[in-house]
């Protein structure tokens, strides 16, 4: 039986470093996560190539391999946007929760890979993505009421004031720690049945575990990406909705 | 403790980038497609339910003019069959007027017939009366006489006859 620790070194293939890298910029310290980097420029090419993939030589009538994977995430995106918000605010947002759901489901998938992990597995990138949701909320609920926006903070009265401040800030910690834990805990699992069954172990049937457990881990990426993306579609709406 | 660092701030300009890659790269022909079958998918059904119509109207005139024909043969059969009929009644009284004219000729001709026999049977009852006349009164009368005797005679004959 080996320790977490042990595992992730004996997987450590491709010798991520173990230190920061730091750098400075215009006086201000910055320090970034080597694996979680690399590992987001690898899903960032493999998401392009899928794009040009599926919008290359398009089909109209009758759509296929990439293209038809496209067009169902798209299209399921959009009917969701639709039904929670008017079609003509929602198209803004559309392109935004598109991006959501495919950078996340390929990000959370490809942490399934021996040796690589998910940029998911890493709170920066889950509260770099809540945070944008954050914003998002913001911008449109301006873009659609005004200043009369902030009025939902005083409502229904004014001492909710604090309530309301809270369940903000909640949304998009909520939203990162959600991601964040699933997928995490997800590649620690991952790791930990790598260790507890080693040797004959996992020879003789060990490797069962491993199996159910990467099988799972697919569909908890999926449904963590359309969770994400669902919840962004539902805290935005809710900005903009009329009455509320 | 959670421990951030400018992770998070490259990877809010990795979303950013992304975002605007599959922007331009996906999203504006996907969405022009969608569009593009839709439109295209109106199309076909308007052309659908245009076609239809256009069958009904047909259908509606083909069974209109079918109508129209059917009482036009009904027409045409019944005006023959009265054509028919009066040229029948018509055939019927020529043949009566035949008939009848046919049958005046007839008596027309008897009573000639009957008219010359009668004459006939006149002169010979006259030649028959002076014959029994001479025979039986055996004188000799002129011929005067004689031709009065039988005149008269022959009109008594005559008047018994008819």
């Amino acid at each position: 039986m080996l320790s977490l620790q042990e595992v992730e070194e004996k997987l450590n293939f491709w010798n991520w470093p173990h230190h920061h890298w730091d750098t400075t910029l215009g006086g201000v310290h910055l320090s970034f996560n080597p694996k979680t980097m690399i590992m987001t420029w690898i899903v960032m090419i493999i998401v392009a190539f899928f794009a040009v993939s599926a919008t290359r030589n398009m089909d109209l009538r009758r759509p296929r391999g990439a293209q038809n994977v496209l067009e169902m995430m798209f299209e399921g995106i959009r009917n969701l946007v639709n039904q929670n918000m008017d079609p003509q605010k929602g198209a803004n947002l559309l392109s935004i929760v598109v991006t959501f759901f495919i950078f996340i489901l390929f990000s959370n998938m490809i942490g399934l890979i021996p040796t690589l992990s998910s940029p998911t597995a890493d709170y920066n990138t889950t509260f770099a993505l809540s945070l944008t949701t954050f914003v998002l909320i913001y911008i449109f609920g301006i873009r659609y009421k005004g200043a009369g926006y902030f009025k939902h903070y005083f409502q229904p009265y004014v001492f909710f004031l604090p309530i309301n401040l809270i369940e903000d800030l909640s949304k998009p910690i909520t939203l990162a720690f959600r991601l964040y834990g699933n997928i995490y805990g997800g590649e620690v699992l991952i790791a930990v049945l790598l260790g507890l069954l080693t040797g004959w172990v996992d020879v003789c049937g060990g490797f069962i575990a491993s199996v159910i457990w990467l099988a799972f881990s697919i569909f908890v990426g999926f449904i963590q990406a359309f969770i994400f993306t669902m919840l962004s579609i539902a805290y935005v709406s809710q900005a903009v909705a009329e009455n509320h | 403790m959670l421990e951030f660092n400018a992770t998070l701030l490259a990877q809010v300009v990795h979303f950013l980038i992304l975002l605007i890659f599959l922007r331009f790269v996906a999203y504006k022909p996907l969405i022009k497609l969608l569009s593009d079958r839709q439109r295209l998918i109106e199309n076909n059904i308007n052309a659908a339910e245009q076609e239809r119509q256009q069958a009904g109207q047909l259908k509606e005139e083909l069974e209109s003019d079918l109508r129209r024909a059917r009482e036009q043969a009904q027409d045409i059969i019944q005006k023959a069959a009265k054509a028919a009929e009066d040229q029948a009644v018509e055939i019927i009284e020529n043949a009566k007027n035949e008939a009848k004219r046919l049958k005046e000729s007839a008596l027309a001709e008897i009573q000639r017939e009957k008219d010359k026999a009668v004459a006939e049977m006149r002169d010979q009852a006259a030649s028959l009366a002076v014959l029994a006349a001479g025979k039986i009164l055996e004188r000799q009368i002129d011929d005067k006489i004689q031709h009065e005797l039988v005149r008269e005679f022959v009109k008594e004959a005559g008047e018994l006859l008819c």
